[in-house]
């Protein structure tokens, strides 16, 4: 059974529909890329199922629950965890707080807790910091945790996000274009991190991408997006030779 | 119904003072995005420059050395003293703002309060804490339009008043330099790398608000000659509501909040006892803000922030 | 300019020197050394005034008769130097050892067993320090209060980042709440008639009537936290300060409480005890909150919202959450303030008051509860030390601030967090033990 279904999703924002009829299947454990140029509506499909907008139609099913609609926390701590193209991080904290406050919809302790620091909320932080500082040594960041992350070079706030990102244990990933504005070295550092916290944490993962090395590389299907509908899906290898997504946005890649 | 007119007219002078001092805070608002809370201030210290304009022109002419009549008083003591505030607010944007343009926006709300404090206090120092009586300079002649009676001074406040808003929409509009403030206010980052002088801007904008604000003060000291140097207080934090409600930097938008705030205000009196009316003023302002976010004329940025 | 820096990093290494004897003092050493001085002022500060030259013991370190009489500043220095800087040095040098062993052995014990320690020496100085004079006490009780409300105002504009000018209007739904209660109750007036409970019993109630206070304060902010879902920033501002006009306005039209005239003959129930329990408990508790994650979460909802909803933080909750517990104290300090005073009118909670506030939090630092602490003793104590230049205070208070905002604009000590077993451990000399 497939682990994130969205089915006939369309939303327009104003008179302009930018999302049309869009269909998506994810199993456990699968990577999918969402490739397609500039303006496609990528971005608007990430928000619409992570519950920034809610869609005017269509239905997306998270792990045999329907969650259409559900605001943007709600869905996180469903399982679903997502980072920024843009990358959006707290710039007052530091790594480790960004991490562990990611963990809020596992503690319980309450407001009570929190005002009188009830042992049960000591407990509970002490478990989220282990946690946290786990996912923190797994993208290689230990060294960094007590920075704030304004200080941190750029691919560092990446991984920042990512780990923040795996601290809700979601069980999909999304990244949002995760290698923008990387080098090449960069580049193969985040592919090595992303295929180790797919094969240790065994995750979906959903990806936003342009570059098509990097699809290729990771990626088992792929959704190609032109205007707000998938003109093609299939392997990496179908989607490169199809005629469509050539012109669509290998033409475009030409021009450009 | 007379009443009613009475009230009326009543209320688009308490509308039109309030609308000059609005308009300040608004320009201010919607090009640097800063609340300049010494605006109410300035308009006390326009309306006190005015006095000293006023009195000595009425000094020269009684020691003879001017022979002016005493309309023309009043214009130039307005012109005179349009330009001396519009320079203290050009200062206070120099000393209190700029330093600060690109810190957190709160903290330059603060040296705003402070700035207010200064003038007030300042002036306290100056001239002591006796009020002073802004010298009467046309003499009050009432109309009586079917029951409906209206002073000169009225039409005068209003008229000034209105002529003020639309020569400020014109300037904005069609001048270059209005062109570069709308810039300004669409885009504070990218305008200023396109070579529009942003400090120039400022300057002309927080000029522009004070000369405003000190008519407005001349105009509340025609009508309401007591002046105290706490005047500012009351007045400038209403016309800042007006402002922020009338949405981000659109000058209509401020010229009507403040006469709405006019108007809900002197029917307000009218209606219920005068000692509800901030309340009801308030309450209603609130009501407006809860569903409408985003004042009359702002557009909604609720979008954006979500993402 | 590299003058400026020498000078500088000279004044510092001057500073360093001049500092290491007491490197080694723990928090402990300090407190007693106050008490020491305070103690010493108690015994002999009159005997030594009147030596000095002075017609009674300075009241603010001397700040207030310098201003005054400035041919009085040598009998001063003379007297700050005798009954504070000397026996404080010398104690805080010479307990040392001691205090630090102390320290360590009270560190064994659960944390709340040193931190009380730590208050019960801190209230004893205070109280010492106090009883010189009704002046002293009026003041230490007023910047405590202030010390809640800035600190409370602070947990709204500093770790949530909103612009909130509710404060006043929180700080008099407080204060009237806790009025109407004790003075129904326990004083016989012209308003609520004859006294319904005997008084004995008003100190054990006065608790309840500042939590009701703080209760009917924060019932009144969910009028500005509902907004804030859907509204941010500028309009969330007018919509706070509309409220603050609002409560003011209301007050004034409530004949049954006393209307613009105001309320009086609240019961003595503030006193110096009861203020410094009240402040020290209101400081532990938003303390927690601010360090805890869901205390956290108020700041990723200030840098960004959408990722904290991204991230499964419920920000209406955090939000609804920040604003009642903000007003809960806001109003619990207005309870405090109206029984220190005992008397309340509505104009006191104007504009004046939120310039006050938002003052001392800008001044003292956003995102701290050291700062905010900083912030309203610094303000206060100015505010009283400046008093013999009368209106110029006004003047150079608010220059002073302008200063700050320009070389420091989020304030003294901004973004930084109070370690309660840091500040209460024992501190080991550089070198090692000796």
């Amino acid at each position: 059974m497939a682990l994130l279904t969205v089915e006939n999703m369309t939303h327009s924002f104003g008179g302009l529909t930018a999302v049309r009829n869009y269909d998506l299947s994810i199993s456990p454990g699968q990577i999918v890329g969402l490739i397609g140029p500039n303006g496609a509506g990528k971005t608007t499909i990430f928000n619409l199922i992570t519950g920034i907008y809610a869609p005017d139609q269509g239905r997306v099913v998270l792990n045999g629950e329907d969650i259409t609609g559900l605001r943007p926390h709600e869905i996180a701590s469903r399982g679903l965890g997502r980072t920024f193209q843009d990358l959006r991080l707290w710039r007052h904290m530091t790594v480790l707080e960004h991490v562990m406050l990611a963990r809020y919809s596992r503690l319980d302790y309450g407001m009570w807790g929190a005002f009188w620091g009830t042992p049960r909320r000591w407990r509970q932080e002490a478990a989220a910091e282990k946690k946290a500082r786990e996912l923190i040594a797994m993208l290689g960041l230990s060294h960094l945790a007590d920075q704030v992350v304004i200080n941190l070079p750029y691919g560092a706030q990446r991984r920042v996000e990512m780990a923040r990102a795996l601290a809700l244990e979601p069980k999909v990933l999304f990244l949002d274009e995760p290698t923008v504005g990387m080098t090449p070295e960069e580049l193969d550092q985040i592919i090595a991190i992303i295929k180790r916290v797919h094969r240790e944490l065994g995750l979906a993962i959903f990806i936003i991408e342009h570059r098509l090395k990097f699809v290729m590389e990771l990626c088992q299907r792929l959704q190609c997006l032109v205007f707000g509908e998938v003109i093609a899906r299939g392997t990496p290898e179908e989607i490169q030779n199809d005629p469509k997504v050539i012109e669509a946005y290998l033409g475009e890649e030409k021009v450009a | 119904m007379t009443h009613f007119l009475q009230n009326l007219v009543n209320a688009l002078q308490w509308g039109s003072f309030y609308a000059l001092i609005a308009l300040g805070y608004s320009m201010v608002y919607g090009i640097l995005m800063l609340f300049n809370f010494a605006h109410g201030d300035i308009f006390m210290v326009g309306a006190y420059i005015g006095f000293g304009m006023a009195s000595l022109l009425l000094a020269l002419v009684a020691w003879g050395g001017l022979a002016l009549p005493s309309w023309l008083i009043l214009v130039l003591t307005i012109l005179v003293s349009m330009f001396l505030t519009a320079i203290v607010g050009v200062i206070v944007e120099r000393v209190a703002y700029r330093p600060l343009r690109d810190a957190p926006r709160a903290s330059a709300a603060i040296t705003g309060l402070m700035v207010g404090i200064i003038l007030e206090t300042g002036n306290l120092a100056l001239l002591g804490a006796s009020r002073v009586r802004f010298p009467s300079l046309i003499q009050s002649v009432t109309f009586d339009f079917g029951g409906v009676y209206v002073t000169n001074k009225k039409i005068m406040i209003v008229a000034v008043s209105i002529s003020l808003m639309i020569a400020l929409h014109q300037f904005v509009k069609r001048s270059k330099w209005g062109m570069a403030m709308r810039a300004m206010a669409y885009d504070y980052v990218v305008v200023p790398l396109m070579g529009v002088p942003l400090n120039t801007i400022a300057a002309l904008t927080f000029g522009l608000g004070s000369a405003l604000a000190a008519a407005a003060g001349i105009l509340f000291s025609v009508a309401y000659p007591v002046l105290d140097p706490y005047m500012g207080i009351v007045f400038g934090w209403k016309a800042f509501v007006a402002a922020i409600l009338g949405g981000r930097g659109s000058v209509l938008g401020a010229t009507l909040a403040g006469f709405l705030l006019g108007f809900i205000e002197i029917f307000v009196a009218m209606v219920f006892p005068s000692t509800l009316r901030d309340l009801i003023a308030y309450s209603i302002i609130l009501v407006i803000l809860v569903f409408r976010p985003h004042g009359f004329f702002g557009e909604p940025y609720s979008a954006r922030l979500r993402l | 300019m590299a003058a400026l820096h020498h000078a500088k990093a000279g004044f510092k290494g001057f500073m360093r020197k001049a500092w290491s004897p007491f490197a080694a003092t723990p928090a402990l050493g300090w407190l007693l050394s106050a008490l020491a001085a305070v103690l010493l002022e108690k015994w002999l500060g009159l005997a030594l005034a009147h030596a000095l030259g002075l017609p009674k013991i300075p009241m603010l370190f001397g700040f207030i008769i310098a201003l005054k009489k400035p041919f009085l500043i040598p009998g001063t220095l003379a007297f700050v130097f005798i009954i504070y800087l000397l026996p404080m040095a010398l104690v805080a040098r010479f307990s040392a050892p001691l205090a630090n062993r102390a320290s360590r052995a009270l560190l064994k014990a659960p944390l709340a067993v040193s931190a009380l320690v730590h208050l019960a020496l801190l209230y004893a100085a205070l109280h010492v320090w106090a009883e010189v004079s009704d002046y002293r006490d009026i003041t230490l009780r007023l910047t405590m209060i202030a010390v809640m409300l800035t600190l409370s105002l602070n947990v709204i504009n500093g770790y949530m980042g909103e612009f909130s000018c509710s404060h006043p209007g929180f700080m008099a739904l407080g204060a009237y709440a806790a009025s109407v209660f004790t003075v129904g109750l326990f004083a016989s007036d012209r308003l609520f008639g004859a006294a319904l409970l005997p008084p004995q019993l008003a100190p054990f109630l006065f608790p309840l009537a500042l939590a009701l206070g703080g209760l009917v304060a924060s019932l009144g902010a969910l009028l500005i936290a509902v907004p804030s879902f859907r509204t941010r920033g500028d309009y969330l501002a007018i919509i706070s300060l509309a409220f603050t006009f609002i409560v003011k306005s209301l007050i004034e039209n409530l004949e049954w409480v006393g209307g613009p005239r105001g309320l009086s003959s609240q019961p003595d129930l503030a006193s110096l005890p009861m203020v410094f329990a009240v402040c020290a408990l209101c400081v532990w508790v938003i303390n927690n909150f601010v360090t805890s994650i869901l205390g956290k979460a108020t700041n990723a909802v200030r840098d960004d919202e959408t990722a904290a909803e991204a991230m499964s933080i419920n920000t209406r909750r955090t939000k609804m959450a920040a604003f009642m517990f903000s007003a809960f104290w806001a109003g619990v300090a207005g309870g405090l303030f109206a029984h220190v005073l005992r008397y309340v009118n509505p104009a006191t909670f104007g504009i004046q008051k939120l310039a006050e506030v938002l003052a001392m939090v800008y001044f003292g630092g956003l995102n701290s509860v050291l700062g905010s602490v900083v912030g309203a003793v610094g303000i206060s104590i100015l505010g009283e030390a400046l008093r013999p230049l009368e209106i110029f205070k006004w003047i150079l208070i608010p220059l002073l601030l302008i200063l700050v905002m320009i070389f420091r604009p989020t304030g003294l000590i901004a973004f930084r967090e109070f370690n309660l077993r840091r500040v209460l451990s024992p501190k080991e000399p550089p070198q090692g033990r000796s």
